[in-house]
């Protein structure tokens, strides 16, 4: 007798996912080409076939324990060669975008990101009052120094617990996530999660997994410059933070210093890389992903920040007040949206997807 | 109302649904037509070793066809011809077939001293290139008509014409030129037919690249008695007797960037090539992956038995990848095995992909005013009154639903040359 299983289909997933990109998800006919063409795909339990189908039958739990949606780098050979068009790249994203709603602590902030609007007048009307409380609501004059427009230990009460509170319930996120797929191995494990962590850390460093990616492959480097742009900023940000508190070193700080240096090199990453993905989103969009809403609005605000960030330097440097102030009021609205809700956003994948990783590499899956 | 003597339907493809047509019409009191492009008639059926389910000689059906045809003086069929214009309307129409010169008459006795004496060698297309013929030559061994022909590509013609003197019976002319014929008829016919889809098209499935990689129209060659291995199933890179051999179902078909629809009877033939083998190779196992398994109505039967075969078994997976192994040259399989959610990686002596059938018509134009669907079907409902589509002209089918189809279409064509509708 083979063993019984309930299934509890949710309907309402299934509408939503194709609402989020999956609307191709019922043309699947499980030939399973998508798990043999898939340069990423295990033996054992490949995928994404077995992801079509429980997608189309609704089986929301399997999926949110499934670390294979995570594992999947979108390279779209699936999509390529998808004899229905079902393009299980798309859905696999799909997915994502519904699971880092479904994952958010609160869930109201998951509806606020979905809504840029609402999402940016948020950081807008917070920074104004915050401008009007300070006696700051107008621009400053001489020589452009932006602490004086908002002193530093405003924007660090503001932000500080703000990213902080985001930084919990992201982890909060992480750790159901975890536990789930814990469940799904028992104790079997080939590898402890410190090794299989700093592994997989490595890896991202050095974006060996998007190597294997040959529909996809300019993808790899839009990535990763995007990658580098905000791991640079973050170092940045401790190092601006390093010269503040302990060398008493005030902004702005000289064109000639190697943080400067360091910053500006990160900056350009950043914006070099978001605009090498939007080409190669909008290059043959018939073999490259069909990029959901929510994937777009991401990469439009990254897209932003970097902007907004750049041209509040160089308008502080051309001393162009009228204008220097203003874009580092919108500058800091996207610094905002980028950090405050990085848990409800695209952002997200990162910790899940170094999870299902890590978790590849302890059960001996990693087709690495 | 009777048919009026001088009426005549003209059909254009002598594969097995034109000979059937021409013949019900014939048969019937009116005169028939048989346009072929092909130096012989017969179709793809011509190239099969085997009919599913019964598994008897296609050739045996075809003969007997041909036997109706000469007893008959109302058909006329003409050779190496292809319609190029189509005028006037249902009941009258013009139509002006091109026929390209065999350079082979009449008095060719198929003694084969030409071929002897030609130096150029070309790849036997009927074989799919699995072996070659000289310049001139006999199409199949059963070719109908009876006559050699020879192929102006790669003949060199006059400056050579080795064969010419070989030939005691005058039959070969390198003088004979190409014919224009005019005629006035009644009905048409597109019998145009099908070709196996090029399998070089879907690049993850290696054909061309892996030399043992074939399709299913290469087998039935490589097990027809006058095929390139007189019957014996040896695989292409080294004439190894094949004992372990998988089938790709689906290779092309029912994908959207390939064929868009299923092609009706690969599941069909590969079930009956399983059995060839089985047969010519007592120890040999076969394995076949596929989406979905395709035999309706009583085939199910043909089904049940090649099931109950324990050397044949079936996994429910696509092949998306193959690969060659350097050293043996076997063939490696990647496929996910869909009820065990595992990929398989497996090695067979030659693995056959089942191609589906692509229409004569997605690749041709032809005159008469013929709407085709995306897929390149000919369209029933937008054809012009008096023209007619029969078998894989007008959709995916076996050899059986083809003569039913040609046979009823057959009636229409009468219908319209006594005036009715």
């Amino acid at each position: 007798m083979p063993e019984e299983r309930v299934l509890s289909p949710d309907i309402n997933f299934i509408r939503d996912l194709k609402k989020v990109g999956g609307e191709t998800l019922k043309k699947c006919y499980q030939c399973a080409t998508c798990s043999v063409v898939c340069p990423m795909s295990p033996d054992d339990r490949p995928f994404p076939r077995k992801e079509m189908i429980m997608a189309q039958m609704g089986l929301k739990e399997s999926l949110l324990a499934d670390p294979d949606i995570w594992y999947c780098h979108n390279c779209n050979d699936c999509s390529k060669y998808c004899p229905r068009g079902a393009r299980p790249g798309d859905v696999l994203s799909a997915l994502r975008a519904k699971f880092i709603n479904e994952n958010a602590i609160p869930s109201f902030m998951a509806k606020i990101v979905r809504n840029p609007i609402l999402a940016l007048a948020i950081p807008f009307v917070v920074l104004f009052l915050t401008l009007a409380a300070t006696g700051n609501l107008h621009i400053p004059e001489g020589k452009i120094v932006y602490s004086h427009f908002f002193p530093i230990d405003v924007i660090e009460k503001l932000f500080i617990p703000l990213v902080g509170l985001a930084g919990i319930t992201y982890i909060v996120s992480l750790l159901r996530f975890w536990g789930k797929l814990k469940t799904l191995n028992g104790t079997n494990y080939q590898k402890g999660f410190g090794d299989a962590f700093v592994e997989t850390i490595v890896e991202f460093l050095k974006h060996t997994k998007f190597t294997k990616c040959e529909t996809n492959a300019d993808r790899k480097n839009g990535h990763m410059l995007v990658f580098y742009g905000f791991v640079g900023l973050f170092i940045t940000t401790c190092w601006i933070t390093f010269y503040y508190y302990v060398m008493k070193i005030h902004s702005p700080i000289s064109l000639g210093d190697p943080m400067k240096w360091f910053a500006n090199i990160s900056a350009i990453s950043l914006l070099v890389g978001i605009l090498a993905i939007i080409g190669s989103r909008m290059k043959d969009k018939g073999i490259n992903t069909k990029t959901s809403s929510f994937d777009w609005t991401f990469i439009i605000m990254v897209l932003l920040l970097a902007v907004t960030g750049i041209l509040t330097e160089l308008t502080r440097l051309a001393g162009i007040r009228q204008i220097a102030y203003p874009m580092y009021f919108v500058h800091l609205m996207f610094v905002f949206y980028i950090i405050v809700y990085f848990p409800y956003s695209k952002l997200a994948h990162m910790g899940y997807r170094a999870l299902a990783i890590t978790y590849y590499k302890m059960v001996g899956k990693d087709v690495m | 109302m009777a048919i009026a003597p001088d009426k005549t339907v003209l059909v254009i493809g002598g594969g097995i649904s034109g000979l059937t047509a021409a013949l019900e019409t014939a048969e019937a009191g009116t005169k028939a037509v048989i346009v072929e492009r092909n130096p012989y008639l017969g179709g793809r059926v011509a190239q099969l070793y085997r009919y599913f389910p019964k598994l008897c000689p296609p050739y045996c059906g075809l003969e007997l066809n041909f036997r109706r045809i000469k007893e008959n003086p109302a058909i006329t069929y003409y050779t190496l011809s292809e319609v190029e214009e189509i005028s006037g309307s249902a009941g009258d129409f013009t139509v002006k077939i091109k026929q390209k010169a065999r350079y082979v008459n009449e008095k060719c006795t198929a003694c084969g001293a030409c071929v002897e004496a030609c130096p150029v060698e070309r790849p036997n297309e009927f074989n799919f290139g699995l072996d070659n013929t000289k310049a001139i030559y006999l199409p199949h061994e059963l070719a109908f008509p009876m006559r050699y022909v020879i192929d102006t590509a790669v003949c060199k013609g006059k400056e050579c014409a080795k064969c010419v003197e070989a030939c005691k019976y005058g039959a070969i002319d390198l003088d004979m030129q190409d014919k224009t014929i005019e005629l006035n008829v009644g009905a048409i016919v597109f019998a145009t037919g099908w070709n196996p889809y090029d399998a070089s098209k879907m690049d993850n499935l290696s054909f061309g690249k892996v030399k043992n990689v074939i399709t299913n129209m290469m087998m039935e060659r490589l097990a027809a008695p006058n095929g390139p291995t007189k019957g014996k199933i040896l695989r292409p890179s080294d004439g190894k007797e094949v004992q372990n051999i998988a089938f790709v179902q689906c290779a092309g078909s029912r994908d959207e960037n390939h064929l868009n629809y299923c092609s009706a009877i690969c599941c069909m033939a590969t079930m009956k090539q399983a059995t060839y083998i089985r047969e010519k190779n007592p120890e040999s196992k076969v394995t076949v992956f596929y989406i979905d398994l395709r035999a309706p109505g009583k085939y199910e039967d043909f089904y049940k038995k090649v099931e109950s075969d324990e050397n044949i078994q079936f996994i429910k997976g696509k092949v998306a990848k193959i690969e060659e192994d350097p050293e043996t040259q076997d063939v490696i399989v990647t496929v996910e095995d869909v009820a065990n959610v595992k990929k398989i990686h497996e090695k067979f002596d030659m693995v056959v992909l089942a191609t589906g059938m692509e229409p004569q018509t997605r690749t041709q134009r032809f005159p008469g005013g013929i709407n085709t669907e995306e897929n390149g079907f000919i369209l029933s409902d937008g054809l012009p009154e008096g023209i007619f589509a029969v078998g894989v002209a007008g959709r995916p089918a076996d050899v059986n639903t083809s003569n039913q189809d040609a046979t009823a279409k057959a009636i229409k064509c009468i219908q319209t040359l006594v005036g009715g509708k």
